[in-house]
């Protein structure tokens, strides 16, 4: 069988997508054809290397957190119902002189009144609210595109900067990381330059013993 | 057993826009990192992500039934991948942030200092390769090698037959080998053969 017909299927076996009888068809061909036995595991090997190739940390965590148990949710409102009503009812809790007091219901008429006198605040003003919107000019309609426009080109000028800061960032990291590398090279060229020295300091104490020895 | 992606969105369509958060849990992660393999930096792969999100959640709509949920989130974000590219005018990017931060002094082990800086040069060599291929070759191998989906998502995702996308990988792989090898990056194991 020639070898290009079995090149997807070769790729099926690789990835290990292959059913029993492809799997079986392509392994029989590598049995017999060394070309694709070869290319095969380099493909392999490949895959190893590209494997190298990791996503940055950063990148790998969660950007939101996971929402909390729905229990703790139901507790809150639980609490935050128990705490208006406990409000609402007029009653009150007092620690004085070292004692804690607890105050239920009672003051109900001012309680009232009060919520009576808020309520009318609130709704007056949100009728001079609505009478505001009313009577707000409309915005002109040739205003619109006029402002889409300025808008657009914000838009852009932002783009642009943030690409050419984006740009600025990575050659600096780049100039970073070749100083880096050039620090790392100095210091093994130092410690070899150091281990050079070690030897040849060895072999000289060496020559001094073997000369010794001879004398003798 | 959680929901399928399907009956997710399907929840959201009826009115539960808190399933949508699952969703979101499930693949930001997953997209994130396709996202940075395809773009190259870490930065515009969180603005992509957050950008496909969007994408998705506005377009709930418009998503067919008969399609898998992770197949369009996958088309949203190669689309927004691409325009990204052809906006830089194809310039591929190769962002060092994967690689820590060098202090000024030297690590005190040696060998393990020049384990780091080999991991470090493999590392940014694949990166380098794999941003060097075609746009269509580089969907493939990104999609492939590093998302692990099958060959009939990828040609789901990418709206092209079957041995369409074998064809890319195949050459996609053969130029990654010249490559790596042209740059002295050789020795590794081989991935041991996966089982059927």
């Amino acid at each position: 069988m020639e070898c290009s017909v079995l090149r997807d299927e070769r790729l099926d076996v690789l990835y290990g997508e292959a059913d029993a009888a492809t799997q079986e068809r392509v392994e029989e061909h590598l049995a017999a054809c060394s070309a694709c036995r070869e290319e095969m595991a380099a493909q392999r090997s490949l895959r190893g290397r590209l494997a190298a190739w990791e996503v940055p940390e950063a990148l790998r965590k969660a950007n939101r957190p996971r929402p909390a148990p729905r229990f703790l949710a139901a507790a809150a409102v639980l609490l935050l119902a128990a705490g208006a009503a406990f409000g609402l009812s007029g009653s009150e809790v007092r620690y004085e002189k070292g004692e804690l007091a607890i105050r239920l219901g009672s003051g109900d008429k001012d309680l009232r009144r009060l919520l009576a006198e808020q309520d009318a605040r609130h709704r007056e003003e949100i009728q001079a609210l609505q009478a505001s919107i009313t009577v707000a000019p409309r915005a002109e309609p040739a205003l619109l595109p006029q402002v889409e426009e300025m808008i657009q080109k914000s838009e852009f000028r932002q783009g642009e900067l943030l690409r050419t800061s984006l740009a600025e960032w990575n050659a600096k990291k780049e100039a970073q990381r070749r100083y880096d590398m050039a620090r790392v090279s100095a210091g093994l060229s130092y410690l070899d330059g150091k281990n050079g020295q070690h030897v040849a300091r060895t072999t000289e104490l060496m020559g001094y013993m073997l000369e010794a020895a001879k004398k003798r | 057993m959680g929901r399928t992606d399907e009956a997710l969105v399907e929840a959201c369509l009826a009115g539960e826009w808190s399933a949508f958060d699952e969703l979101l849990v499930r693949w930001e992660r997953k997209i994130r990192g396709a996202i940075y393999r395809l773009v190259g930096s870490e930065e515009e792969a969180r603005d992509l992500c957050q950008e496909t999100f969007l994408k998705a959640y506005r377009g709930l709509g418009s998503f067919k039934k008969e399609a898998r949920f992770s197949s369009w989130l996958y088309q949203i974000a190669l689309n927004l991948c691409r325009d990204r590219v052809r906006r830089r005018k194809g310039r591929t990017l190769v962002s060092l942030d994967e690689l820590e931060e060098g202090g000024e002094s030297l690590p005190e082990a040696r060998p393990s200092a020049l384990e780091l800086l080999q991991k470090r040069e493999v590392c940014r060599t694949v990166a380098e390769a794999v941003a060097a291929l075609p746009e269509e070759q580089r969907e493939v191998i990104v999609l492939k090698e590093y998302q692990e989906l099958t060959f009939l998502e990828i040609a789901q995702v990418l709206d092209v037959p079957l041995s369409t996308v074998k064809t890319r990988l195949y050459r996609g792989l053969g130029q990654l080998r010249v490559k790596l090898e042209h740059q002295g990056i050789r020795g590794t194991a081989p991935l041991p053969a996966p089982t059927p």
